[in-house]
């Protein structure tokens, strides 16, 4: 390789990329999108719907991904500004590292919504959109419960627990025991299994509680991404079972994953707590709406989510994130 | 006795013209920030805006200081891994300290000075480890610093968990927080710290003994031994100022983030190594200065600005950084073997 | 002159042993000031050691030394040059990065102010132009120091040492990687710094240099000084004795007699554009052929050609054992055709691994065995031992012993024995003997000797015409990438003279 070479090399690299935005800048409003990562469906699922929702509304979205670095998307809330966006919608890792994102926008005039993670307190201006996560999980647990006392009988329940450095993960958590303190009558706890949102962790803690507690009959995970361990270890423990069947664990999920989705249509589960991808999209895009036609926005802005169960699978399907993924790998 | 008449010079002139033009990477890199920032501002005008170059120029600055550090390591033909990691334990230990949300000298006004203090002290400590089992232990650098990386990243997010709740540390002082975009009169604080950096460097490589030394121990530690140079000392010197360095860096970042983190800069080891070689230090000693370094970020962080600018997807941007890091490594490789005769 | 009574530097009673094993034992000498030292000795007899003791890289268990009647007590490098003794390194310690001004001064640069470290540039210049002017170095203290040649390295080198005013200097092999211009400007440069009564001291393994040049020779043996004389007092065989320890009957072997001549390898015509022009020659079985030449006469090239290392897309045919052969490195091994090559320490040999894995390499690549065949670890042993044996290889332990651990010599015979475990039929040389010890060089003539006396043919390339005509059945000379003639033995010995005139003609007619 010579230096002619390499730099021809260089200028037909500088050119290829220069292509894909030549038909740049015709849609009204330009929508920078700001993820930290694609690391799980959830926010794949949330990415695309962000993508195809823009497109619908004749926007035109520049993605930005800063894979889990904040100095990095820090510098890229910055070029945004400088490119002169609309509006940004942003998904940061850290709760304070956003902060100085959030005062460059609100100096620039530029609207800010916060995807699905609520930023740090702070006198800067921002909007965030967020599942209500102790209200699904509350209403997830109820329609489990009901479950529960319409087969009667008495429940040892085991709950799997996020990271509690995550506020989700504590709402969660909160939502499961707001319902369960009322019902012991039918549920007793016994195990809680910290899992920190991993996946080896979570496999290694259910075990031993179903080693501990092996009538364990009851559970509920705070994430769908956990699905296939719980299923690993309730097959090593005898329990995976159908609705219906001998044995069958009363199960409920939360996200509404594909893997979620499948194991609800298959009898495993029998409730998951969704957040409506969808129309957490919608009410982000909607504020930066209502923030430019100068309408006053409230600082955090809740998806109620829904519980989807058996008896309204098939009604309810066609909103549940988890199931368009399900349908597009299946065919 | 047949005995060996001179060697004709065959390939003597093509050797040196290829040495030439590969010892002058300065050209290359100016020539591809030419054309990249035509190609990107036919693309997306308003890029060549002075608002814009002014913002890369400014954006830089911790990067180039970060760069200078590991410079420092990469002449003696060392390399220091741990920069990044580094970077992490400094911002969370000052934040720890600088902290209105519980910090030890929270409201004091000694905050600010201990703060700055933290940051190079912990950055020159880690970096002196490094450089004590180089020189002393003789032990492989990249195995040093890779061990120390995981060492000290592992103690910055145990450190930041057990002073707070969450993983990060926010609510600095604003007295701090302006070292990241404040001004002293018209110019930006950090451009004024940087040029001290970029100064005091370039003297030192250039106009010391000390630096002249870092070259000599690069190309050949023993004939430095034997020529008088203290290897030790001087080896323990740049990765000690290659920590402290990192430690300056972390300070600008995190006055910029307002936060303090672990994982303060923990994606920017490829980008701090990368643009030294871009520039034109040697991954294998001996070779480079500050002026390479400030290429090798002004390139690196253009290209970056640049696809960020277009909005391409970050598999994209790394794909494209990492070719042009692979490429100049090569190029690095080339010029060894032609120039250098060292193999 | 009154030097005469106190010797410029002298050293006496020195031992020295690395861990536990004595290496120097009571050597002693002395040098008087304008004097031509020479310090001979094979591999391992202590020359370096010896060395890096005078010039405060090592220091001795025992013994004192003395310069200008003066006790000298060096501790490390730097002590040596202050006291006035120049040590030039056998690896020049060149820093290729930097100019020729820093490679001068890098130790004792001229500081702007005495106490801060800042480098005054222009004294560094003034200073390193005068020294190159000293010997006659023709650069700019600016020049990078990676375009120079070898040959102005080692004088920037010796520069650098004179410029501190030794009163001593000390040269370890200095014209290893020099060529023959550059020799004679070297010992013109030494000439003159004799004649500045500055002492000298010069190891090499080029008997005659040291011969033609010294005024007295140290030979070194098994770390113990054996010989201190004048140098006219001495002849060749006596300091070859002196090195190896034993009377030097003959240095060669009988060469073989040749029976019926049955063609191994026949090359006709062989020609390769800028490399080889209508080459033909034969050799037989049992036959040495030598192949004399300059450098850059293509002798090494013909070599590379036959076995298929470099392309051969020119004309000319090249026939094995009667067949037509169009050679790759693969199929010559698979062939029976060994070449051991010029760069024997790169190319030749796995210095960490064992011998009997070393041995064995080619075995491995050889006839009837590929990837998928298991190695039969036990077979592998018998051959290496076979192969150790006939070779006189002297190590402790074949399977377990990395190659490194083995002398000089006996690392050569191993790169040779490799190839002999398949019993090959051709067998290439090329500059078998190049840098190693007279002792070493003896074992691998008797070796050469026997395997033509086995009925293999031999191809041996080289540049000491002594060791062609002490060898060869024939020798073929080349030069310019031709055969410009065929000398046959005739009563046991060769025309020197006249392969030298037709070696160098042609680059005359050339020139």
């Amino acid at each position: 390789m010579n230096r002619r070479e390499f730099t021809k090399a260089a200028l037909l690299g500088a050119v290829a990329a220069g292509l894909p935005i030549a038909s740049f800048a015709q849609g009204s409003r330009t929508i920078a999108v700001m993820f930290d990562s694609l690391q799980s469906p959830f926010w794949i699922s949330s990415f695309d719907a962000f993508k195809a929702e823009i497109a619908e509304r004749g926007w035109t979205m520049l993605e930005n991904i800063s894979n889990l670095d904040d100095s990095r998307q820090f510098q890229q809330v910055q070029s945004m500004i400088e490119r002169g966006v609309d509006g940004i919608v942003i998904v940061q890792t850290d709760a304070n590292a956003v902060i100085p994102a959030i005062r460059a926008a609100n100096a620039a005039g530029i609207p800010m919504v916060h995807y699905n993670r609520p930023p740090a307190e702070s006198d800067a201006k921002s909007v965030a959109v967020q599942a209500d996560n102790r209200t699904i999980m509350r209403d997830t647990v109820t329609a489990l419960v009901e479950e529960a006392k319409k087969q009667g009988g008495k429940y040892k329940a085991a709950l799997l627990i996020g990271d509690l450095g995550d506020q989700n993960a504590i709402a969660r958590r909160d939502g499961f025991f707001d319902v369960v303190d009322q019902n012991t009558d039918t549920v007793e706890v016994v195990a809680r299994i910290a899992t920190e949102w991993n996946a080896d962790v979570a496999f290694a803690g259910l075990t031993n509680a179903l080693q501990a507690n092996p009538d364990i009959n009851f559970l509920v995970t705070s994430s769908d991404f956990l699905h296939p361990q719980i299923e690993q270890a309730l097959k090593v423990a005898g329990k995976w079972h159908k609705r219906g069947e001998e044995g069958h664990v009363l199960f409920a999920g939360f996200d509404g994953d594909e893997g979620g989705y499948a194991r609800l249509a298959d009898g495993y589960l029998d409730a998951v707590g969704v957040q409506n991808v969808f129309f957490e999209v919608d009410l982000t895009l909607n504020a930066l709406q209502d923030m430019w036609d100068g309408k006053e926005v409230d600082d955090l802005l809740l998806d109620p989510g829904f519980v989807i169960t058996p008896y309204n699978f098939e009604e309810k399907r066609d909103e549940m994130w988890g199931y368009l993924v399900w349908k597009s790998q299946n065919g | 006795m047949v005995s060996d008449t001179t060697v004709p010079p065959r390939k003597q002139g093509y050797r040196v013209l290829i040495a030439r033009l590969l010892s002058e990477p300065a050209f290359t890199v100016i020539g591809l920030l030419v054309v990249y920032t035509l190609a990107v501002t036919a693309a997306v005008p308003g890029f060549l805006g002075a608002g814009t170059l002014s913002a890369i120029f400014i954006s830089l600055l911790p990067l180039l200081i970060a760069v200078i550090g590991q410079s420092f390591v990469m002449i003696v033909a060392g390399i220091d891994l741990s920069v990044t990691a580094t970077m992490g334990l400094t911002s969370v230990i000052a934040g720890s300290v600088m902290t209105a949300n519980g910090g030890y000298l929270a409201d004091s006004a000694l905050a600010v000075p201990v703060g700055i203090f933290c940051f190079l002290f912990f950055g020159a400590l880690v970096g002196l480890f490094n450089g004590l089992c180089v020189a002393f232990i003789r032990m492989p650098p990249f195995i040093v610093t890779l061990a120390t990386m995981m060492f000290v990243s592992g103690a910055a997010v145990l450190y930041s968990s057990w002073h707070t709740t969450s993983v990060s540390i926010g609510g600095l002082p604003s007295g701090f927080t302006r070292i990241g975009y404040g001004t002293i009169g018209p110019i930006a604080f950090a451009l004024i710290l940087t040029v001290l950096v970029v100064v005091a460097a370039d003297f030192g490589l250039r106009r010391t003994t000390w630096g002249r030394w870092l070259f000599a121990i690069g190309n050949n530690p023993t004939a430095a031994l034997i020529s008088g140079v203290p290897v030790r000392a001087v080896q323990v010197s740049a990765y000690t100022l290659c920590g402290t360095c990192a430690g300056l860096s972390a300070m600008i970042y995190s006055a910029r983030l307002e936060t303090g983190t672990p994982v303060l800069s923990q994606n920017l080891l490829l980008d701090i190594i990368g643009s030294a070689v871009i520039g034109g230090v040697s991954l294998f000693g001996g070779r480079g200065s500050v002026l390479a370094a400030f290429l090798g970020v002004l390139l690196l962080t253009v290209i970056d600005k640049g696809m960020q600018f277009i909005g391409l997807t970050l598999f994209v941007v790394l794909s494209v950084k990492g070719a042009i890091i692979l490429l100049a490594a090569v190029l690095d490789a080339l010029r060894l073997r032609y120039a250098e005769g060292k193999s | 002159m009154d030097a005469k009574a106190v010797p410029l530097f002298e050293c006496s009673g020195i031992n020295k042993s690395f861990s536990g094993t004595q290496v120097l034992f009571d050597v002693g000498f002395a040098i008087k000031a304008g004097e031509f030292l020479g310090v001979i000795g094979e591999n391992g007899s202590g020359k370096s050691t010896t060395m890096n003791i005078i010039g405060g890289i090592l220091r001795p268990d025992s013994g004192e030394m003395r310069l200008n009647g003066d006790a000298y007590v060096p501790t490390q490098p730097n002590d040596a040059m202050e006291a006035g003794i120049g040590f030039i390194h056998q690896e020049l310690n060149i820093f290729g990065n930097m100019s020729v001004a820093d490679n001068m001064m890098i130790g004792r640069y001229p500081r702007r102010w005495e106490k801060l470290p800042f480098i005054n540039h222009r004294a560094k210049r003034l200073a390193t132009a005068e020294a190159l002017k000293r010997v006659g170095l023709d650069v700019s203290p600016d020049a990078p120091c990676w375009s120079l040649a070898p040959g102005e390295r080692q004088l920037l080198e010796i520069a650098k040492v004179v410029s501190q005013n030794p009163r001593m200097i000390i040269f370890d092999e200095p014209t290893t990687s020099l060529t023959e211009p550059e020799c004679r400007r070297l010992f013109e440069v030494i000439a003159d710094l004799q004649a500045q009564g500055i002492g000298i001291v010069y190891i090499s393994h080029v008997l005659s240099d040291v011969q033609r040049l010294s005024d007295r020779i140290v030979v070194l043996r098994d770390g113990h000084a054996v010989k201190s004389t004048a140098t006219r007092d001495l002849t060749r065989d006596g300091i070859v004795e002196a090195m190896v320890g034993r009377p030097v009957s003959q240095l060669y072997p009988d060469v073989p007699p040749l029976g019926e001549r049955r063609p191994v390898i026949e090359v006709q015509g062989l020609t390769q554009p800028r490399v080889l022009k209508d080459v033909s020659f034969s050799i037989a079985a049992g036959e040495v052929l030598g192949v004399a030449g300059l450098m850059g006469s293509g002798r090494s090239e013909l070599a590379r050609i036959l076995f298929g290392l470099d392309p051969h897309d020119g004309t000319g045919t090249i026939s094995y054992e009667g067949a037509p052969f169009d050679p790759s490195p693969r199929d010559c091994v698979s062939k029976r055709m060994a070449f051991l090559t010029e760069d024997r320490r790169h190319e030749g040999l796995l210095l960490t691994q064992s011998l009997t894995t070393n041995l064995e390499l080619v075995h491995l690549s050889g006839a009837g065995s590929g990837a998928h065949v298991p190695v039969d670890r036990k077979q592998q042993v018998s051959n290496a031992e076979d192969v150790a044996h006939r070779l006189r290889i002297k190590a402790r332990d074949l399977v377990r012993l990395p190659a490194k651990s083995l002398s000089g010599g006996n690392q050569q015979k191993v790169v040779l024995g490799k190839w002999l475990v398949d019993a090959p039929r051709l067998f290439i040389l090329d500059e078998p003997t190049r840098g190693i010890d007279v002792g070493a060089k003896e074992e691998i003539y008797r070796v050469i000797a026997e395997l033509a006396g086995q009925g293999l043919a031999v191809m041996l390339i080289s540049s000491e015409l002594e060791e062609l005509a002490g060898l060869s059945h024939r020798i073929m000379v080349m030069s310019r990438g031709m055969n410009v003639g065929v000398f046959e033995r005739q009563d046991g010995g060769f025309d020197r003279a006249a392969i030298m005139a037709r070696a160098t003609a042609a680059d005359v007619e050339a020139a």
